[in-house]
């Protein structure tokens, strides 16, 4: 069987090739228990995983591809004030988690409140730019919410009042 | 995505609508007192993004040479300040330069408006901050930052000097207090209600 197969279904036509690699599933990622033997595992029983020489995955380090001056169409509509949250409703099987580079874990783990692009990058020390393309890459491998359609400009009356309201609040 | 595990009730509880960003612009020249405006009202200290830009240097004409290309960082202060569980209000400090046409340009989209912040002894530094407010239409103010509770020119005198129209506050505030920084955004939001009034 496939790689495709043991990880409970093929990604959608043309996903697979969106996602930059070090996103991609791989059949051997850190933790995963053999399925098939215990009944404890975590992945589904099926058979066995397929041998490395099988996979049509990269197996070996993988490479952190984030080109300088990168900014495609799913990175411009995010600003700095863009909110992201986590996803809870994603897959959070320990063998998917570590297929996430450190930095993508911990943008996903900060999102548990919602965080602004411009706060992720600043508390993680990445720049700009790279924070946006993590942050997209992350978007399209479901792991967190990108809200950039939140506030309409031009501005209406009713949110700059609150926002005056909010600040003669203060003391 | 099993959803048998995860029925629709519990999605909507665990990935609740994220509060809604506004934010300000803190601009003006180097050392002024941004990133003391932003830290003098934000619910946390002041902290730092940078981005990089590549720009390309001199010889692009010249089909022999290499065009060189430099990268520069370019950081900003920034703070936000909870208004309430569906509302946070950041202020964005802009970088000094002027010639990061790109960072400004995504800086001010959908911003509710500016506060250009001038040291009263540099008045120079700001025409950068205020012409760009100018041209790209956004609502601004001009805040003259009074350190010791001394300026060096009055208010009348700034205005002339920096040539703003006649329409745009020109005051005075202190950078350190917190109520002063409010009232000097509270300034800015009447602009940019005025500014919503003017258009319906």
């Amino acid at each position: 069987m496939g790689a495709d197969e043991y990880y409970g279904g093929a990604p959608r036509p043309g996903q697979a090739a969106r996602l930059p690699p070090y996103l991609q599933p791989r059949p051997y990622g850190g933790g995963h228990h053999v399925a098939g033997s215990s009944s404890g595992g975590r992945v589904p029983a099926g058979p066995a995983p397929p041998s490395p020489a099988a996979t049509p995955f990269p197996t070996g380090p993988r490479p952190f591809v984030v080109t300088r001056g990168r900014v495609g169409d799913d990175v411009s509509d995010i600003s700095l004030e863009t909110q992201v949250t986590t996803n809870w409703e994603a897959e959070t099987g320990y063998g998917v988690w570590v297929t996430l580079g450190p930095e993508s874990r911990a943008i996903v783990a900060m999102c548990g409140t919602s965080v602004s692009v411009a706060e992720i990058s600043a508390r993680l020390g990445l720049h700009l730019g790279v924070t946006k393309v993590l942050v997209s890459d992350l978007h399209a491998a479901g792991r967190v919410f990108v809200h950039t359609e939140d506030v309409s400009t031009p501005f209406s009356t009713e949110i700059i009042l609150r926002v005056m309201h909010g600040l003669r609040a203060i003391s | 995505m099993d959803f048998a595990r995860y029925p629709d009730q519990r999605a909507a509880v665990r990935n609740p609508k994220p509060p809604v960003p506004v934010k300000i612009l803190i601009a003006g020249g180097f050392g002024v007192g941004k990133t003391t405006t932003v830290g003098a009202i934000s619910d946390f200290e002041p902290l730092t993004t940078e981005a990089e830009m590549t720009e390309a240097g001199i010889g692009i004409d010249d089909p022999g040479a290499r065009s060189e290309k430099h990268t520069t960082t370019v950081a900003m202060d920034f703070g936000c300040l909870t208004i309430d569980e569906t509302l946070k209000l950041y202020l964005f400090g802009t970088p000094g330069q002027a010639r990061f046409s790109f960072i400004w340009d995504d800086l001010a989209r959908g911003a509710l408006g500016a506060v250009v912040v001038v040291d009263s002894g540099r008045l120079d530094d700001c025409y950068p901050a205020v012409d760009y407010f100018e041209h790209a239409k956004l609502p601004f103010i001009v805040a003259v930052n009074a350190f010791d509770g001394r300026l060096a020119h009055d208010l009348a005198e700034v205005r002339w000097a920096l040539a703003v129209n006649e329409q745009v506050p020109v005051v005075r505030f202190d950078a350190r207090d917190r109520i002063s920084v409010r009232d000097t955004l509270i300034v800015l939001l009447q602009q940019a209600l005025e500014r919503v009034g003017a258009r319906q």
